[in-house]
């Protein structure tokens, strides 16, 4: 890997720390309100750098954060890295194979939706045996993960947009239409 | 305006996709109601409430009208008539009210006299309500008339005849059962393929729950203590019935001892073997009659004729000891503080 | 921002309503399988009379042939207050939080809850 890739990782890495750092400063009156900001990370650099990056993104965010926080290996962690694991791997996927189908919008979306289900599934499987009490949750934490998924959406897209105009010749490195 | 027709076409699918998802979904309907003089609660599998409520409804007045032919309480029914006239004439009577008879009967030849019909005379001198204990005497004087022998049962003419003055016939030991048959054929007659009926504790299922489980019946603990004790087991029914005689049903204590409604035909006095017992076969009619006669005999000689008439049975015998048939073995589910 | 709203795609659009519909309906759906709360259905005669909570405390009178049933419903529990009948036996339940109170001669049926608990354990009847 070359070294400018290695220190691109560092930063967005970086960012997304401290997003999700700011993020967990926020009140939160309700507990599954999640606003993910760290994704918006994610999906920039999936889109500008490559799956890879974003892989390594997200693994560092995931782990640097629950050792800082101190849930490293705990609960919290399985279920982080689940999410943000499913989440990449699926718009990942989804660029690569319905590569002008989905704007920045519809990326972030899917991206949402699989971390919500492989958080609900690894939540189910791992700690609340009750079918019934999963179930009745998920419509509600889908529905949150969908508003949250087009706000972080249309944040990023204005990222790539601004970003892409600072340096015009990350324009054939862009692996998908946005516009 | 191709974006506007694509979206319209989109709405559409999903809300069809919605909407199907609810209508011709199998589930599990219930109602209750106070019939035979006791609770009854029907529950049947259907994919529509007007289906269920239809089936239901027609079982509801079947065991209606079987509860009024055989209703030991009221002056109309056809077993009061058959009582009025004991030693006096034979009575005419419905085919229902024949075959209870004749099952009755049968119950009682297999169980050597353990159940007996007849006992309806023993019965009446006991009041669990307002604790009234006959004397020896009084329950002595009465044996002479309990005989399931002196009942004549006419098939051709469809009579019944009492032949001792004063001998007083009680279904009240096989019949909820009979109506739990009756009622399981009334809900096949209307197309219900699954559904389970209560009549107070005698129950018979068939069918499959819309999971593809068999329904699961709990036995009563008939020690219960608080009301996280109240079932002792729990058993899988795949088109079987069962029913379940206990010394808590109707009962009173006095002096230390219990005093409860079932009765040893040969003396008179409340049996003491069991607390509990249970039996699973695949019609109510032989449930209902052998459980009582199970509990007169007690453990041994109750899972002898378990045996021999090829019935499942569940005894907890006086001192709290679980007994069953082999059968059972594998299908029952012991709570777990027993 | 609306420039990026302009840019979304068919397919982001239609990924969001089919979301939004789902987890709607989702809710919906959940919402009816937890409202079988605990409840007090009196029946008379076989068809439904009342529907009560079983957590507002009241007193109810309810006819029947034989009179007046009073029902009490306090602290979570119900019972029978009073009947004119004979044998009293409704009365003699005393307070229950779940299961059935019968009033016979009334052609009063009295249920609270307990389906839940029995749901539970996976019992669809009890025998004895």
């Amino acid at each position: 890997m070359q070294l400018q890739d290695k220190h691109r990782i560092a930063i967005l890495s970086a960012y997304a720390l401290a997003l999700h750092g700011f993020e967990s400063l926020l009140p939160t009156p309700i507990p599954w309100l999640k606003l993910g900001l760290a994704n918006i990370i994610t999906l920039v650099a999936l889109v500008l750098y490559g799956f890879r990056t974003a892989l390594m993104v997200t693994l560092i965010r995931v782990v640097l954060a629950s050792i800082f926080i101190g849930t490293f290996l705990g609960p919290a962690f399985i279920l982080s890295t689940g999410g943000g694991l499913a989440s990449v791997v699926a718009m990942g996927l989804s660029i690569k194979y319905f590569n002008k189908v989905f704007g920045t919008v519809g990326l972030s979306l899917i991206g949402a939706l699989f971390h919500n289900i492989a958080q609900l599934s690894l939540a189910y499987y791992f700690f609340i045996q009750r079918i019934e009490a999963v179930l009745i949750i998920s419509p509600v934490i889908l529905l949150i993960g969908s508003l949250t998924g087009i706000v972080n959406g249309i944040i990023s897209d204005i990222l790539i947009k601004n970003l892409l105009k600072k340096d015009t010749g990350k324009l054939q490195n862009v692996l998908h239409k946005i516009t | 305006m191709m974006m506007l027709k694509t979206y319209y076409c989109f709405f559409l699918f999903i809300c069809l996709l919605l909407g199907s998802c609810s209508s011709n979904k199998l589930s599990t309907y219930r109602k209750s109601r106070a019939l035979m003089d006791t609770f009854v609660t029907v529950t049947v599998v259907a994919d529509s409430q007007e289906a269920a409520d239809k089936a239901i409804e027609w079982a509801f007045e079947v065991i209606g009208k079987y509860g009024n032919l055989i209703n030991f309480f009221s002056d109309t029914s056809e077993l009061s008539a058959i009582n009025r006239s004991a030693g006096i004439h034979e009575v005419r009577v419905s085919p229902e009210t024949l075959d209870t008879i004749d099952r009755a009967v049968f119950v009682s030849e297999k169980s050597g006299g353990a159940f007996d019909p007849t006992i309806g005379p023993e019965i009446k001198l006991w009041d669990f309500i307002k604790k009234v204990k006959p004397s020896d005497l009084e329950i002595r004087s009465n044996l002479p008339l309990v005989n399931y022998k002196n009942i004549v049962i006419d098939k051709g003419k469809s009579t019944v005849f009492l032949k001792k003055k004063n001998m007083l016939l009680d279904l009240g030991g096989i019949a909820k059962g009979y109506a739990a048959d009756l009622a399981v054929q009334a809900l096949k007659q209307k197309g219900i393929a699954s559904g389970l009926v209560a009549i107070a504790g005698d129950i018979k299922a068939f069918g499959l729950k819309p999971d593809n489980k068999p329904w699961v019946v709990g036995i009563k603990n008939p020690r219960q203590k608080s009301s996280d004790d109240e079932i002792i087991a729990k058993v899988s029914l795949s088109d079987k019935a069962i029913s379940t005689s206990g010394d808590y049903e109707r009962y009173f204590i006095m002096d230390g001892q219990r005093f409860h409604h079932l009765l040893v035909p040969a003396t008179g006095q409340p049996a003491n073997s069991c607390q509990s017992v249970s039996v699973i076969a695949d019609k109510g009619v032989m449930t209902d009659g052998f459980d009582n006669a199970i509990f007169i005999l007690g453990p041994e000689k109750g899972l002898e004729l378990a045996r021999e008439m090829g019935l499942d049975a569940m005894i907890i015998d006086a001192e709290g000891t679980i007994h069953t048939t082999p059968g059972l073995q594998g299908k029952l589910i012991i709570e777990r503080n027993h | 921002m609306k420039e990026t709203i302009r840019n979304t795609t068919l397919a982001d659009r239609l990924l969001f309503l089919f979301l939004v519909s789902l987890s709607v309906a989702g809710i919906f759906l959940a919402r009816d399988a937890l409202s079988q709360g605990s409840d007090v259905i009196i029946e008379v005669d076989g068809k439904p009379a009342y529907t009560l909570p079983l957590n507002v405390s009241r007193l109810l009178s309810v006819d029947g042939p034989y009179g007046p049933t009073v029902v009490e419903i306090e602290g979570g529990k119900v019972r029978v207050k009073e009947t004119h009948c004979r044998n009293q036996i409704c009365v003699r339940e005393g307070w229950v939080s779940r299961g059935v109170i019968v009033c016979l001669p009334n052609k009063l049926v009295i249920m609270v809850g307990g389906g839940n608990k029995r749901q539970e354990q996976g019992i669809d009847a009890i025998t004895g």
